[in-house]
């Protein structure tokens, strides 16, 4: 009780005098914390929900059979005839396109054998009715009896609604499996066969049946395995993100460290007191752990709060990303579970304990005789400069091995130890960097500044504790802006010159309901040849692409004309590959080309045999080289189209590249292209057109990357106005010392503001040293073992420069009020309050 | 004290300082008047709370009175603009402090200085330099604060009071806090001040040894003069 009470007094009432302090160290926690739950309920709203949405409509299927280039009608009535308690049905599945509200599942399922189950009746004119999930019903305002138009690859159908199903807030169309099959050019095709099997049958024995009667290549998966399939391919992204929106955490880490700090050396006296009083250590230590806590634990639940609101506003950049780059989604609502809530409190409480940590020890070191001393101003903090700086070669020495660590579980554990470890070696070597540059700066600062400039440079250099903390947070948000700045810089320069390289055609061809990444809907049988026959067209690679798995591993599969790709393109392979003979080599003869992601994700690299499971075939092939591409993180197995139709004779084209000729006119060889698909549902793209929405799609990806390093710089703003706010008040005998001595108060604002623009730049300098590092490591370790890209080393150097020059701006701006204070000190009261 | 015609190079006329703290008024100057010439040292004794830091701050244009004037060269400090303020603090008074409030971050050398270029004096580095020879201390110079004893921080507190030659010098408890042999160093130093560069001293101290080094001493008590002994 007793110390409850001496916890208020000594602890309470100061946080409450300096409110601004204490509003700002807690509103930099909450932000810290806010991400970290913002990023991760938009990541579980925008990723969450991959569970087949069929499911609420037909009920828990027991296995799902499933192909590479789908499954062969015929193997229903194959396993219809097996003697087992179970049922099978055949499914299509797809994304359509409604006009104006986006991409959409489209289900062909047997509505003779089970329409009536959804709607209650029989479903009359199979061809020209659908049935669509209430959900989706209520959102395209559409109701029994009405219609509702689909582009389903290049065609448009309107189709009349038959009914509405319940199926919770899953979104869905319902065709007849035959409607489905000729509206996708897909005879005889089926996405999947569902299982159910009776409760009263031996499970292991109908999965034993099924197995043995299908080709080896047919793979019979558990529900769910797609979704976790998905979850897996977005696991690094997921976890890359996370890391990411941590570091807004590290920032608020220094600022309560620095908070804790200066609680600690102006309480000095008091301490000392108590410990004369009889107050044991461990007390002590306590008393200002506690304090740290409150700044957590307050932090936190303000974090909640604020990150609730951060997701909405994230969950929408993250679906994009993930639509763009992985698989085709709707976000879900987010959702602020229990665990989320947890996490954060947890989170808040640790980094408040661990930044407090220091500062409470050095409290409790403090002897009883302190008593007398006469006050905190003349504590002088003790710095091991020289010894902190042999230390920060040390970890920068562990943080270099570290980083040649291979990934643990595909995740780039050794990556974040080395971002890590370069911020603690950064922060061991902020002391060091202050110093000298206040010593480099001394005369240079006087002569352009006065006596105001020398007291910024060597007020600063005094209370080096302090400073270097303030600067460690401001560069480690600096270094972040300017390390992502760089990697994001690089990978889309290289993306710009790989574009270059890889769209040399002059007109691209792809059907209009394209939804997103991992689905290719296919041209119409004709396409091809209607497009060949235009007068100026030289050459059409005719490519197709089908979303395939390989050893349990999401991928995309294609196949291309390698001759044309060999004579109009320039495909670039890793060093060392043969780009001709390799393109050569595909053609009749089971070999392939793999993209690089592809490559590091599975560990293959050119002569490798693998073997690929293509329809009911287990093809080996012979990996013939690695080529560059940043299209897709899933990665790409391309084989010639006369290997690939071997195999899969029914696959359809996906898309066309067309080569005009020399001396044709490429808009009037456009046009007409148009003119003889009008129509198709197609989209005749000019090669710049594409160029520039891929640079789109690319801006918008890294959107939430960006975003979240302007929290991480706030965050160190309101360290930087919290720090200088903090200095004003400890040194405030001195700033009414000047006034005594003959300073203006204009001379006094000035000085602040000087600190703070000192301030900045050492941030700044040692910011951009150590994004310069974490650059390298994101380029060359996180991203290599996360994603399997190769970035060329581009910094944007202009870019850089103006988000520094900002960064110094805003600190210099953050010392206006500190300033003002200090000049508005009274010197008498000041100097007479001991 | 000195006739002239010349107005007084300080004058108190009636000041009264009244604070007034959560609703409750306190006197701590009633009705004081007091003349400083050059040249010329005054204490001010009395016991702790008698008035004698408000005096001070009074006569050094920190501080204005409630009622009455304090007139430096016959204008009233509470006539003066912030600006004519700043420029009479910074060339015309100095103060010496009790706890010698040196900026810790600055060498002594510096410390002297400060006045000088806080004034945009030319040759600021040279003065400073021979302040701290007249104050025994040239080899000090690049010593930090903490570097120094007491008696030696005083010193140059008392070197930097003295940077800009001011016409005033404002001490306050100036040997409170030194042992007896530095605080002789330093009563030196205040009587070599008032006689080589004619500043007027005005001091507050409980010490009797100090008081002994005035010309003039004022009694105070309860925030008024109580008697005036003249050496």
């Amino acid at each position: 009780m007793r110390r409850l009470q001496l916890f208020r007094t000594l602890i309470l009432r100061p946080l409450r005098r300096d409110l601004l302090r204490t509003v700002l160290t807690i509103l930099a926690v909450a932000l810290g914390v806010g991400v970290v739950i913002a990023i991760d309920l938009a990541g579980d709203a925008a990723t969450g929900s991959f569970r087949s949405s069929l499911e609420t409509l037909v009920g828990k299927t027991d296995l799902e059979i499933v192909a590479n280039g789908g499954v062969d009608e015929r193997w229903m009535a194959e396993l219809t005839a097996l003697p087992l308690n179970a049922r099978f049905a055949p499914l299509v599945e797809t994304q359509g396109v409604i006009e104006r509200m986006g991409a959409v599942t489209v289900y062909g399922v047997d509505f003779v054998a089970h329409g009536r189950g959804q709607v209650g009746k029989p479903v009359p004119q199979l061809d020209t009715a659908a049935i669509v999930s209430s959900a989706l019903a209520k959102r395209v305002g559409v109701t029994e009896g009405g219609h509702v138009t689909l582009t389903l690859n290049d065609a448009s159908r309107t189709f009349q609604v038959a009914g509405i199903t319940d199926a919770r807030d899953a979104e869905f169309v319902l065709l007849d499996i035959a409607t489905a099959q000729r509206a996708l050019n897909a005879y005889g095709r089926l996405d999947r066969i569902d299982v159910f099997v009776s409760p009263h049958d031996d499970f292991a024995r109908v999965e034993r049946e099924i197995r043995s009667a299908l080709p080896a290549s047919y793979r019979i998966e558990k529900p769910g395995t797609r979704s976790e399939e998905n979850q897996r391919m977005l696991r690094a992204f997921r976890w890359n993100l996370r890391v990411l929106s941590y570091i807004s955490l590290v920032v608020g880490a220094f600022l309560i460290y620095n908070t804790i700090s200066v609680s600690v050396v102006r309480r000095r006296t008091e301490i000392g007191v108590l410990r004369a009083l009889g107050a044991g250590r461990r007390w002590i230590l306590w008393l200002f752990l506690g304090e740290s806590l409150l700044f957590g634990l307050a932090g936190s639940l303000a974090g909640i709060a604020l990150g609730r609101l951060m997701a909405e506003g994230a969950v929408g950049l993250i679906a994009q990303t993930v639509n763009s780059l992985y698989v085709s989604s709707r976000p879900a609502a987010v959702d602020l579970g229990a665990p989320a809530v947890v996490t954060a409190i947890l989170a808040g409480i640790a980094v408040a304990f661990l930044s407090a940590l220091a500062p409470a020890r050095e409290a409790m070191q403090v002897a009883p005789v302190e008593a007398m001393g006469r006050g905190a101003h003349e504590h002088h903090a003790r710095m091991h400069v020289r010894r902190d700086l042999a230390w920060a070669a040390f970890v920068a020495i562990v943080a270099y091995a570290v980083s040649r660590v291979r990934p643990v579980d595909g995740k780039p554990i050794a990556g974040y130890a080395t971002t890590l470890l370069a911020i603690v070696a950064m922060a061991l070597a902020a002391p060091a960097l202050v110093t000298g540059l206040a010593a480099a700066t001394r005369k240079a600062s006087r002569a352009m500044f006065g006596p105001e400039g020398l007291l910024a440079v060597r007020g600063l250099a005094a209370t080096l504790a302090r400073t270097s903390v303030v600067v460690g947070a401001l560069a480690t948000a600096i270094a972040m802006m300017a390390s992502v700045g760089i990697m994001v810089g690089s990978f889309r320069e290289t993306v710009i010159v790989w574009l270059d390289a890889q769209l040399r055609a002059d007109l691209y061809v792809g059907p209009a309901a394209r939804a997103g990444a991992g689905a290719h809907p296919a041209l119409s049988a004709d396409v091809p040849a209607l497009v060949s026959s235009i007068p100026g067209v030289e050459a059409v690679d005719i490519f197709h692409a089908i979303e395939f798995d390989y050893k349990g591993q999401r991928a995309s599969l294609g196949a291309g004309d390698s001759e044309v790709v060999r004579r109009y393109g320039r495909l670039r392979f890793l060093p060392g590959e043969d780009r001709e003979a390799i393109l050569r080599s595909l053609v009749g003869q089971d070999r392939v080309i793999v993209s690089e992601p592809f490559a590091n994700k599975h560990g293959v690299r050119a002569g490798d045999v693998v073997t690929l499971p293509l329809g009911a075939h287990l093809v080996k092939v012979t990996v013939a080289g690695v080529y560059y591409d940043y299209s897709s993180e899933r990665g790409w197995v391309i084989f010639d189209n006369s290997t690939l139709l071997k195999y899969l004779p029914d696959l359809p084209a996906t898309n066309l590249a067309i080569y005009a000729r020399k001396d044709a006119d490429a808009s009037q060889v456009r046009h007409a292209i148009e003119e003889s698909l009008a129509k198709y549902r197609v989209v005749v793209a000019p090669n710049r057109s594409l160029r520039q929405n891929a640079v789109v799609v690319f801006d918008r990806t890294f959107a939430i990357t960006y975003a979240l390093e302007g929290v991480a710089i706030v965050v160190a703003m309101l360290g930087a106005a919290n720090s200088l706010l903090a200095m004003v008040l400890d040194r405030r005998r001195e700033f009414g010392l000047l006034r005594y001595l003959g300073a203006a108060p204009a001379q006094v604002r000035r000085m602040i503001l000087l600190e703070a623009g000192f301030l900045g730049l050492a941030a700044n300098l040692l910011g951009l040293a150590l994004g310069f590092v974490l650059s390298l490591v994101l380029i060359y370790v996180i991203n290599k073992q996360s994603f399997g890209w190769t970035i060329q080393f581009h910094p944007p150097l202009a870019l850089l420069a103006s988000a520094s020059a900002l960064v110094w701006v805003t600190t210099v701006l953050a010392g206006i009020y500190p300033a003002r204070t200090a000049a508005r000190l009274n010197p008498i009261e000041v100097i007479h309050e001991e | 004290m000195v006739v002239s015609m010349n107005p007084p190079r300080l004058e108190l006329r009636r000041a009264s300082k009244i604070y007034q703290t959560n609703g409750q008024k306190l006197e701590a100057l009633r009705d004081v008047s007091l003349t400083l010439e050059p040249g010329t040292i005054t204490a001010l004794v009395g016991r702790s709370g008698c008035g004698k830091t408000t005096l001070l701050n009074l006569a050094g244009a920190m501080d204005f009175p409630t009622s009455g004037e304090v007139l430096i060269d016959g204008r009233a400090t509470s006539s003066l603009s912030e600006e004519e303020l700043t420029a009479l603090r910074r060339s015309r008074i100095g103060f010496v402090f009790q706890f010698f409030q040196l900026l810790p971050a600055l060498t002594a050398l510096e410390n002297v200085e400060l006045p000088l270029l806080l004034a945009g004096a030319p040759k600021s580095r040279e003065v400073a330099r021979r302040r701290l020879e007249w104050v025994e201390l040239a080899e000090k110079a690049d010593s930090f604060p903490y570097q120094l004893s007491g008696g030696q921080m005083q010193r140059v507190a008392i070197a930097r009071a003295l940077a800009q030659t001011p016409e005033i010098l404002i001490a306050d408890e100036p040997t409170g806090n030194l042992d007896n042999a530095s605080g002789d160093q330093v009563l030196a130093l205040l009587r070599d001040a008032a006689q080589r560069f004619g500043a007027t001293v005005l001091m507050a101290t409980h010490s009797a040894e100090a008081a002994a080094i005035a010309q003039t001493r004022v009694q105070m008590r309860d925030g008024r003069v109580a008697a005036i002994e003249r050496a």
